[in-house]
């Protein structure tokens, strides 16, 4: 046999992966298929008329709907990026038998299908709201690109170190578990930075989602603007927690492999 | 040559570490097939495991210019929820395999697994047995230097034993084999050298023979 150069490896294996997580993907359960599409378009549905019910129909320079769509389909992106990368490691531990995967290799391809499925639902998105006549306009669509592959790196530095963190001391996995379920709340999904009192600005802006969900509808949608979001403050998140997601992963890969 | 330096394996039990290997240090000669004989619980499949990169040791290194298979167990390399032939194309991915090269690999190890209809279910609903035919099926179909095989020789009826036996004795022409068995026969006939482990030290024999003599007699001694 002959050998193959260390990125060429790395691709197989990616394709592998990714091709492997699909297929189980759309194989396994159809109600699984069913809900990965269809939760996103229910919690706008669902939001959209707590919306209606609670404050009429108010006529403002926003669409709400679309603001909506972008938020959820970012914030289920970190989401699901997190909750997947925590399961990797032990979901795909039959697979270390074969040398040429690599623990990290198994977060790298779940990150890469949730990006895809996100795309799907984007797609999704787009046509429905050019339907039923949505405002799709971009003010600014690199820096909304920028914003999602920004938040993709930060998602996957998360979700390494959690996931690397959890195979040791598993109540770390289920703190996350539950901050999770809140995090939504206090992440600038259904409202901007901007609309809420002083007091309670200050304490959503302590997350470092809300800057990513601000900056990223604040660049989408002519209305909004980005000024709540410290740019150095999430920079600093995202180094530190790929920094330690890496080393920490460094000194302890080989005993996730042998695990 | 696969080459240990220093190599110190524990594992840590509530009586203290257990020693698997205990600062070994011992060059391995190329091309010859290698039995590995041991107690339960000596750390035959550790060792293999080690030869095969997917377990580590706590001290040392070992380093070989040799290519190793994944090590033939009953049980590991497949997902559950996959079929046998899903499974396959995997590894074949895994390995860069071309199209053409997989579907011929696929086709190959349907065959020879005879596995049937099971080839398309998914692989949680196989039998020990099943699950060794395809993992031994799908090994052939790779050129590795050296294969490293745990027990998966016993997979089968007769019949399918006689096959596999018939097919891997191809196969060392062409490459070479690490072996852990509890079958002295199967050693005697696939094997040239031995390894003997024992209390944190290994010990190689040029000739499977006298390793059996060395293994037998620490069994006396242990009884």
């Amino acid at each position: 046999m002959t050998a193959r150069k260390p990125l060429n490896i790395f691709f197989a294996v990616q394709k592998a992966l990714f091709l492997r997580e699909l297929s189980m993907r759309f194989s396994m359960s159809k109600t699984g298929i069913f809900w990965t599409f269809f939760e996103p378009f229910m919690q706008v549905f669902i939001m959209v008329l707590i919306k209606v019910l609670l404050f009429g129909n108010s006529n403002t320079n926003l669409d709400f709907v679309a603001f909506l769509a972008l938020n959820f389909t970012a914030f289920n992106m970190f989401r699901n990026i997190l909750s997947k990368s925590m399961g990797a490691f032990a979901g795909n531990k039959a697979l270390f038998v074969y040398k040429q995967v690599k623990p990290i290799d198994t977060i790298i391809s779940r990150v890469i299908v949730e990006v895809f499925m996100t795309s799907i639902i984007i797609i999704a998105f787009i046509i429905l709201g050019t339907y039923f006549g949505n405002d799709l306009d971009v003010k600014n669509l690199p820096m909304v690109v920028v914003g999602f592959l920004w938040l993709i790196v930060f998602s996957f530095s998360f979700g390494l170190f959690i996931a690397v963190v959890d195979t040791f001391y598993s109540s770390v996995g289920k703190t996350i578990n539950i901050i999770m379920s809140l995090a939504m709340f206090f992440s600038a999904v259904f409202y901007t930075v901007d609309m809420l009192p002083i007091e309670a600005q200050s304490i959503v802006l302590y997350n470092p989602l809300t800057h990513f969900i601000e900056m990223i509808h604040g660049y989408y949608f002519y209305a909004l603007d980005d000024k709540y979001v410290n740019y150095d403050y999430i920079m600093l998140w995202t180094i530190t927690l790929l920094y330690a997601g890496l080393w920490f992963y460094k000194r302890l890969e080989e005993r996730i492999i042998s695990l | 040559m696969i080459k240990l330096e220093n190599v110190t394996k524990y594992f840590i039990t509530k009586e203290g570490k257990k020693y698997i290997l205990k600062d070994m240090s011992i060059d391995i000669p190329s091309h010859t097939n290698i039995g590995i004989l041991g107690r339960n619980g000596a750390g035959k499949s550790t060792l293999m495991r080690m030869l095969g990169h997917i377990e580590f040791p706590n001290k040392g290194t070992i380093t070989s210019d040799h290519n190793f298979s994944w090590p033939l167990g009953l049980s590991g390399g497949f997902v559950g929820n996959m079929t046998g032939r899903a499974n396959v194309r995997f590894v074949c991915r895994l390995y860069g395999r071309t199209k053409e090269q997989t579907n011929e690999i696929i086709e190959y190890v349907k065959e020879f697994s005879e596995l049937e209809d099971y080839f398309d279910m998914p692989i949680k609903t196989y039998s020990s047995g099943m699950r060794g035919r395809l993992s031994f099926g799908l090994s052939l179909a790779f050129d590795f230097d050296y294969m490293l095989i745990d027990e998966t020789l016993s997979v089968g009826d007769a019949r399918f034993k006689k096959k596999a036996k018939e097919h891997l004795m191809k196969k060392i022409e062409n490459c070479n084999i690490i072996l852990v068995s509890h079958e002295m026969n199967t050693l005697k006939e696939l094997c040239n050298a031995g390894i003997v482990l024992n209390k944190g030290q290994m010990v190689y024999h040029n000739d499977i023979i006298s390793a059996i003599e060395d293994y037998e007699n620490i069994n006396k001694k242990g009884k």
